[in-house]
């Protein structure tokens, strides 16, 4: 029995047995009180008759006095009749309406229905926990590439208005403390289907929690953690946290990232954009003066960054105690710490930002990063502002002060995670593509680009094994040779493409990036591709369907009625399975 | 001492005995067989049925479902009752007599396994 029936039933336990009572004597009585017949002989109701008089009369339908008139002492106790079972009926109504508004009741009711929620999933979902900008980001993104996901938050108003986001696949929610194993259980920790936990939570030490709870109460489950303090972030990694993601840390590389290589920045964000949205175009970072203002975890993880490009900088932050500690350090000597909040003119002008080429805006508060940029650019309309976005209710007034670089945290956080879940190819690729050189890069965007268009690709992966490659399989194991060009080939018109590109081989640890067409496929490789979703079905025709592999493995033109092709091809298949001794090798 | 432990037993108990009451006597003689007796079996076991909603232990699950067994015997021997007496407007004879009481030995039999249950449930408290 389910914990809401058993709610219902215990707290209906009264109001029944009051029914029960006031039915009963009522009917005895009803039975016992003399009457008169139409002969007016001496008469009794019997059971039949009182019970059916009494159900008429305590529903106060009140069909009248039946079968006969009653008498004088039977309408005296008709009378009592009605006053004790229309008071019990109102006192059973009255305590079904309090149940239904019971707080304890209307918990258990949504605990019933998250329950059937989870089990309506049909492969495996992500749990996130805490819903603030991070995870409404990471939901939006993990079901814009079809992942199911699962919330749990704390605050009962986010919950009661998670139905009404408009998200691709519907996120079940529940609220409740996540840093409360209990909790955590009741979301789905334990579940068959779960298959990740993401603690996305504003504070570290929740995450911290979520993450010893999720390892110790699940150990095979993958655990991402959101993290902005180092502490934490070697803690988290010391039992087992998968993956740690660090907003600051994070940016900071992308940074870097822009600033080595436009192209393959642009490749990043493509990758792991949204699909089927419109591609970013490139940012190109210039060398010179940068000035910096607000000097904390983010000031800071991008000062790092173009101290190493041997970029001059120049601090803004109202700290003394930062500016002590930034002096001390021989490394920083080339560069200037100025005390002030960077909002005023005086100090912008006084730091150079007449001739600066960059201005990274990176307080913690959204009014001065905003009055920073508005004072910047009047003073030198030429500078590349990077900007760091806290709140997301000020996005609009981002997207107006025309920053070339806006740093959102859950943006950032989510796109990262969103990455490490696609595929673990797709971490491969990236970080192997972190190592070309930057005409790499450019050769790779403007293959996509030919290839696909306009908009950011689909990414899906391919393991060449029985269950992702059926047909593929079984042309490998008779000794035939497939190659990767092969795959790229339509299963309707064979001399087509599709419109997909492989940007990744694995094959015995080996990783080999932009695996060339005419590479043969061996069985238990690992393959990544970009494309349209169209694409990725035609490629799964063709890897599970012995004809369509069968036709674009045919080079030779046999028949050139379609209708004609398609008749031979039925027959042969026929032939084949009717006897396939004889011929064992011939799959034509 | 526990007062709902002690209005729990008291109707179980009520329901055996009563129905043994009704059930007592020769099987197909109506003047053995009281019809108020009847009408007290179906409260009495109604009202116990009730007070079993509720209990998620396997015990619990038991009880509720001997009660219901011992309720769906009573509504049936009723049900025999009152059409035959009521619609089709036969006087009582002693063959309705007997399916009546029959279907109430079968209540009986199902009251009974409640009490048992009952005992074995405080008996084993007691350790």
């Amino acid at each position: 029995m389910s914990l809401v029936t058993s709610l219902i039933m215990r707290q209906m336990r009264a109001p029944i047995i009051i029914l029960i009572l006031g039915y009963s004597i009522s009917i005895l009585g009803m039975v016992l009180t003399p009457g008169l017949d139409d002969q007016g002989n001496l008469w009794h109701m019997n059971f039949f008759d009182a019970f059916y008089f009494v159900s008429y009369t305590a529903t106060t339908i009140g069909f009248g006095e039946i079968p006969y008139p009653l008498s004088n002492a039977q309408r005296t106790w008709a009378l009592f009749t009605i006053y004790l079972t229309v008071i019990s009926w109102f006192y059973s109504l009255g305590k079904i309406i309090s149940l239904v508004q019971d707080p304890t009741f209307r918990e258990a009711l949504k605990i019933n229905q998250f329950t059937h929620q989870l089990a309506r999933i049909p492969d495996s979902f992500i749990l996130i926990c805490g819903f603030g900008e991070t995870g409404h980001a990471l939901a939006s993104a993990l079901t814009e590439r079809n992942i199911h996901t699962v919330v749990i938050e704390n605050n009962t108003q986010i919950i009661q208005t998670l139905p009404l986001e408009d998200f691709k696949l519907v996120v079940p929610g529940i609220k409740g403390d996540a840093s409360n194993p209990e909790d955590l259980i009741v979301a789905g920790l334990q579940h068959p289907k779960c298959a990740a936990v993401i603690a996305a939570t504003a504070s570290d030490e929740t995450n911290l929690k979520i993450a010893v709870t999720s390892k110790l109460l699940n150990p095979e489950i993958c655990v991402i953690c959101r993290s902005e303090l180092e502490e934490y972030e070697s803690n988290m990694f010391s039992f087992g946290t998968d993956f740690v993601v660090n907003p600051f840390d994070t940016f900071a590389n992308i940074f870097a990232m822009a600033m080595h290589s436009p192209s393959l920045h642009l490749l990043y964000d493509w990758l792991t954009g949204v699909p089927d949205t419109d591609l970013s175009n490139p940012v190109y970072i210039k060398e010179g003066h940068w000035i910096i203002c607000g000097f904390g975890r983010f000031g800071e993880g991008l000062y790092q960054q173009l101290l190493k490009s041997n970029i001059q900088v120049t601090v803004i932050d109202p700290s003394e105690k930062k500016r002590e500690k930034f002096l001390n350090r021989p490394e920083n000597s080339g560069n200037d710490f100025i005390i002030g909040t960077g909002f005023d003119a005086h100090t912008l002008t006084v730091a150079g930002v007449g001739h600066a080429v960059g201005l990274i805006s990176g307080t913690d508060n959204d009014s001065n990063n905003l009055s920073i940029i508005m004072t910047a650019r009047e003073i030198n309309p030429d500078l590349f502002i990077v900007a760091r976005h806290n709140k997301k209710t000020n996005e609009k007034l981002f997207i107006a002060t025309d920053a070339n670089i806006i740093m959102q945290p859950s943006e950032i956080i989510a796109r990262k995670i969103r990455s490490l879940l696609v595929s673990p190819l797709m971490i491969a690729f990236l970080n192997k593509a972190r190592n070309q050189d930057p005409t790499w890069a450019n050769i790779t965007i403007s293959r996509i680009m030919g290839a696909l268009g306009e908009s950011i690709p689909n990414i899906w992966t391919l393991h060449v094994n029985q269950e992702e490659a059926k047909a593929l399989c079984m042309v490998l194991r008779l000794g035939r040779i497939m190659r990767v060009g092969n795959l790229l080939q339509d299963p309707r018109q064979r001399e087509q493409q599709i419109e997909a590109i492989p940007l990744l081989l694995k094959r015995n640890q080996k990783l080999l990036l932009m695996p060339t067409d005419d590479i043969a496929i061996k069985s238990g490789d690992e393959f990544l591709f970009c494309g349209t979703p169209g694409a990725n079905r035609s490629m799964r025709w063709t890897l599970n369907d012995i004809h369509s592999l069968n036709y674009i493995m045919t080079y030779e033109e046999t028949h050139d009625s379609f209708i004609w092709r398609k008749i031979t091809q039925f027959i042969k298949s026929k032939e084949r399975r009717n006897r396939p001794r004889k011929n064992p090798h011939r799959i034509k | 001492m526990n007062r709902e432990k002690v209005v729990f037993s008291f109707f179980m108990i009520l329901a055996l005995t009563l129905n043994y009451g009704f059930y007592a006597g020769e099987v197909d003689n109506p003047n053995h067989h009281n019809v108020y007796e009847l009408f007290a079996v179906v409260i009495v076991n109604m009202i116990a049925t009730v007070l079993k909603f509720g209990d998620r232990s396997q015990m619990g699950a038991m009880l509720l479902a001997t009660s219901l067994v011992a309720l769906v015997q009573l509504f049936s021997a009723s049900i025999v009752w009152t059409y035959v007496v009521n619609i089709q407007g036969d006087p009582m004879t002693p063959d309705t007599m007997s399916t009546i009481i029959s279907l109430s030995g079968g209540a009986l039999i199902a009251n009974f396994i409640s009490v048992i249950l009952l005992i074995i449930e405080t008996s084993m408290m007691r350790h």
